[in-house]
């Protein structure tokens, strides 16, 4: 029988589970490509040309919102992208159940090489119990069973259905694309020690382990079944990573003990207030010389008004409240706030290492950061994804 | 009675789209009908395929049938037309052919 994954924590899948898999990546990318492109025609064909007729021109994003609600294509795209999203989750999680015993009884095998630490005694955020992210029922901290590492399990299934294979072979795009350029963008800066926040399972954290195999790599999550997932799924990669649960915007660790603070899709998740703790302990544990390098979404000061209307679908039905919020803020300033100097703030947008290879991606990063369409997007033409950060000082 | 333990329904109540009731949830009801459409289609095309190949042990030899690229090109176009043809109604290309059979009249 086919394997979902190729590590140790893969499940089995019948030609049943894959069929209903591969129909949902179908559908989801019919909804982010076809369904999105009726929107915006009939937003640049009709409706924006209307408003401005009318001596109402729309001049923001929440305008253009309210402007398209009403019109079939948006009622079209935002019911069928809601129930693809639901479904994403329920064709994965059948495969789950039937295995759920052993995937625990594997998660719980001694290390090889990483750790895993868990504290059952941190307090988990509101912003993480109080709704079920990205639409999927229990979320990623929800435990049904001693041990447990179903959502884990769950997250690392749904990946592929959700990205119709735009995050990469083994959901690492990310965070290759980011150590990647950390690399040849600054080929005398030599990281020992590198610190992923929000790892979820660790898919984004491990590429770090291999761009830079001299570094000792940790990565912290809030969520026990993540983490036991994570673990089990880097012991299995053989990739040593110490994996430990602790609430990134108070941190155990001592100051100055990270050369590089990375994370990946985790702040736009945050409350405004805990980014800016976050972005605080970031500072706080790198060492001077070290760097804060993170994958986010663009800022909405940097992208074109129709594509900051369509990025913040999310955040109104997608159960990512905070997502507007943090896209609204000045980057940088943030950065500053939190104690980084305004001179060492980096940015860039780049295209996927694991698509292009490394000659096609060493070329790019030395040309213009280019903010357009695809940016921040998961697109088959070419998404770029957008990183930020800043060096300490 | 299910053995499920993972919940497949998330808390909070989910968005209305259209303005009348129900509707978004009949669209949800279709779309995992369409799925499993999708499934029991693409499974009959992989029994022919073996049914012209091997014996008749149908069962374990299309569980362990290998995709070819042409079986994976079909199946993607399929999965794509059987999702056109469900939301025939909701895209700019449905609008614009209604416009073109009233324009020819239709029956009265």
């Amino acid at each position: 029988m086919n394997r979902s994954h190729d590590h140790d924590m893969a499940v089995s899948l019948t030609q049943h589970d894959r069929s209903r898999r591969a129909f949902v990546a179908t559908l989801r990318s019919h909804v982010l490509q076809r369904m999105a492109g009726d929107l915006r025609q009939h937003f640049e064909g009709a409706v924006g040309p209307e408003c401005e007729k009318s001596g109402t021109p729309l001049e923001s994003p929440e305008a253009i919102h309210d402007a398209l609600k009403p019109e079939l294509p948006f009622k079209a795209y935002s019911s069928v992208r809601t129930a693809a999203q639901e479904m994403v989750f329920d064709v994965v999680s059948d495969a789950v159940d039937r295995e759920l015993e052993t995937l625990n009884e594997r998660a719980a095998q001694p290390a090889k090489q990483g750790s895993l630490t868990l504290n059952a005694a941190l307090p988990l955020p509101k912003s993480v119990t109080g709704i079920d992210v990205h639409l999927s029922p229990g979320a990623y901290h929800e435990e049904r069973a001693e041990n447990d590492v179903s959502a884990g399990a769950v997250y690392d299934n749904s990946i592929d259905v959700f990205a119709f294979g735009q995050f990469g072979k083994r959901h690492n795009d990310i965070g290759a694309t980011l150590s990647n350029y950390l690399r040849l963008k600054y080929p005398e800066f030599a990281p020992t020690s590198i610190l992923d926040c929000g790892c979820t399972i660790g898919h984004n954290t491990l590429p770090w382990a291999e761009t830079y195999p001299e570094a000792k790599v940790t990565a912290i999550d809030v969520a026990a079944p993540v983490l036991r997932y994570a673990h089990a799924r880097a012991e299995s990669m053989g990739v040593p990573v110490d994996f430990r649960q602790m609430n990134a915007t108070a941190m155990d660790f001592e100051d100055n003990q990270f050369d590089v603070v990375f994370s990946s899709m985790f702040m736009h998740e945050l409350p405004l207030k805990h980014i800016h703790q976050y972005l605080k302990e970031a500072f706080r544990v790198l060492k001077p010389g070290g760097v804060l390098w993170q994958m986010e979404l663009p800022p909405m000061n940097a992208m074109p008004l129709y594509e900051n209307f369509y990025m913040n679908w999310d955040t109104y039905y997608n159960n990512e409240p905070y997502y507007g919020t943090f896209r609204k803020q000045d980057y940088r300033q943030l950065l500053t706030d939190a104690g980084f100097s305004a001179d060492h703030f980096i940015e860039a947008t780049m295209p996927r290492y694991t698509f292009i290879g490394e000659a096609a991606f060493e070329e790019s990063i030395h040309s213009n950061n280019t903010f357009d369409t695809l940016t921040g997007r998961m697109d088959p033409k070419g998404t770029r994804w957008y990183g930020f950060g800043a060096w300490k000082r | 009675m299910s053995n499920r333990r993972i919940p497949r329904k998330r808390r909070g109540q989910r968005h209305q789209f259209f303005d009348a009731d129900g509707v978004d949830e009949v669209l949800s009801c279709v779309l995992r009908l369409t799925s499993e459409v999708s499934a029991l289609s693409e499974r009959l095309y992989l029994t022919e395929r073996v049914l012209e190949g091997q014996g008749l042990n149908v069962a374990d030899a299309v569980e362990s049938y290998p995709l070819s690229e042409a079986d994976e090109a079909a199946m993607s176009a399929e999965r794509q037309r059987l999702i056109e043809t469900v939301l025939a109604q909701l895209g700019a290309s449905a609008q614009g052919a209604e416009s073109i059979e009233d324009g020819a009249g239709g029956p009265s």
